[in-house]
């Protein structure tokens, strides 16, 4: 009994922390331009063909350290331009937030027809980033596991010391908090929401490549991964990413014990009554602002 | 130092500033007077870009047109609000080093940062999160920031609205010490008469949009026109 609740713990612990890496990067974007991405879970998939086609289609040498080395880059890249090209002219116009949902969703839509047309409607599998078990007393771990977790923390980690300790980090808070003063104390906010746009590419991509080894790389993940996202910011509380912290990692231990308990088919179900109850309780959330 | 000519800015027919032109000289502390909606908050937003306009402002010989924000901010252009615009989660330190990291294209520099978070007298607050200030420290720390960006022009807006005769005091102090001692030109929007003529020269009246006069503290309380426009209705607020 003991031992079995130890081991559920910890299996909510692994699956909190990738949700939590990609959901702060929805949150961020939220809080930050109170716009939201509805193309959020199609970078996560393109994270995931990244790593097939280095790993799988090209074969190439280095493996993992590779794909994580050229894979953030490459997602900064994706999500500044598209932001920049797409999105940040839509701001000149009224009611901008609204007309970015949905050029976003049209974004999700095409990005997902464009993987099937490139790549084919059949799943791909990736590669364990390691082999093996660990045997440590009673408790059994898949070494993958323990890689996946460590890397999502140092993910989070990353990003907290980003936030908290650079000059973009910085500029970051501070149009989050108050544009209108952020642009007046020299801070440019187009260059700040495109910059923001591309670190929550790089996290929900980086999530991709992770969670993709499990659940290989689906042309059709995106919604999947859409919706858990935003369940997590929602509950947590829009664009709060503290929230989301918590959030993530309350949803991971929900899903381990109701998988557990009840069996796999009630998670949604689940995490959806919970989402309901709390937002009819605190509409705006765990820790969001009304 | 900054000049505008002949601008305008229409919100659908209505002209909020109408064909208005103005020059500011280095070192003086040019008022801003005018009835409520009379434009003078828009004139603050053509001058720092937040809105585009017909016309031309001029900023030490530079056109500044249809610059962004930013980066008029960062040639030397800093601006207060009439509500507090501050950084809520931040203390008071890190707000004004934000002011001081990005406002200037120098180096980083914490100590004028921290000078002026003595300037404005804000030293027992340093660590404090900015939003247990009150009013006036809100008031100051937005000063602070806006100082710490190292402008040559500091525009402030309604700095007396909400503060006790004590209050003002000090802030008109401060205001003049901001100009005699840190050298720095100065705009102020007030709706408070006194204070106005007691620290501004010269004084542009508008209303609607539009130039009524111009002119030293003692030409424009004189001047009849303003009288009815303005003065008329509020000079004992």
């Amino acid at each position: 009994m003991f031992i079995e609740i130890i081991e559920i713990i910890i299996s909510g612990l692994l699956n909190g922390s990738v949700y939590a890496l990609m959901a702060i990067g929805l949150a961020l974007v939220y809080g930050v331009t109170k716009a939201f991405n509805f193309a959020y879970g199609s970078f996560y998939t393109m994270g995931g063909y990244f790593a097939w086609i280095l790993l799988v289609s090209l074969g190439v040498k280095g493996g993992y350290y590779v794909v994580f080395l050229t894979a953030i880059p490459f997602l900064f890249v994706v999500g500044y331009f598209l932001e920049k090209i797409l999105i940040s002219p839509l701001r000149k116009r009224d009611d901008w937030q609204m007309k970015a949902m949905m050029l976003t969703l049209g974004l999700s839509l095409f990005l997902d027809i464009g993987y099937i047309a490139a790549f084919g409607p059949n799943l791909k599998s990736l590669p364990d980033i390691v082999e093996g078990t660990l045997a440590l007393g009673p408790f059994v771990f898949m070494k993958q596991d323990i890689v996946i977790f460590i890397l999502s923390i140092t993910g989070l980690l990353c990003f907290a010391w980003l936030l908290n300790n650079t000059r973009v980090g910085m500029a970051v808070q501070a149009v989050a908090q108050n544009p209108v003063g952020a642009q007046i104390v020299g801070i440019p906010k187009e260059r700040v929401f495109a910059a923001t746009f591309a670190i929550s590419t790089i996290l929900v991509g980086v999530g991709g490549i992770l969670l993709s080894q499990k659940n290989f790389v689906n042309p059709q993940a995106s919604t999947g991964i859409m919706i858990k996202a935003w369940v997590i910011t929602a509950f947590g509380g829009m664009g709060s990413i503290k929230g989301s912290l918590y959030a993530a990692l309350i949803i991971g231990m929900l899903e381990a014990f109701v998988g557990y308990y009840l069996g796999m088919i009630h998670i949604e179900i689940a995490v959806l009554t919970l989402l309901l109850i709390t937002l009819a309780f605190r509409p705006q959330g765990l820790m969001g602002r009304e | 130092m900054l000049k505008a000519i002949n601008i305008t800015k229409k919100f659908g027919a209505l002209a909020a500033v109408n064909n208005l032109s103005f020059e500011v000289e280095d070192r003086q502390i040019f008022g801003i007077a005018g009835p409520n909606g009379a434009g003078k908050s828009t004139l603050y937003n053509l001058i720092t870009g937040f809105y585009k306009y017909e016309g031309k402002i001029e900023f030490d010989g530079k056109n500044i047109s249809g610059l962004p924000t930013h980066k008029i901010a960062r040639l030397g252009i800093s601006r207060t609000f009439q509500i507090p615009q501050i950084f809520e989660s931040l203390t008071v330190e890190e707000s004004v080093n934000i002011g001081g990291r990005f406002g200037s294209s120098g180096k980083f520099n914490t100590g004028y940062s921290d000078e002026m978070i003595a300037f404005t007298s804000l030293e027992q607050e340093r660590s404090n999160k900015t939003n247990l200030l009150n009013l006036l420290g809100k008031k100051r720390l937005m000063i602070a920031a806006a100082l710490a960006t190292n402008p040559k022009i500091l525009m402030v807006d309604e700095p007396m609205a909400g503060l006790n005769a004590m209050e003002i005091k000090e802030m008109t102090g401060l205001i003049k010490s901001i100009n005699q001692d840190l050298k720095i030109t100065v705009i102020i929007i007030e709706h408070f008469m006194k204070v106005l003529t007691e620290l501004a020269n010269p004084i542009l009246v508008i209303e609607n949009g539009k130039e009524i006069c111009t002119g030293t503290p003692e030409e424009i309380t004189s001047d009849p026109e303003v009288i009815a426009c303005y003065l008329g209705d509020s000079h004992d607020t």
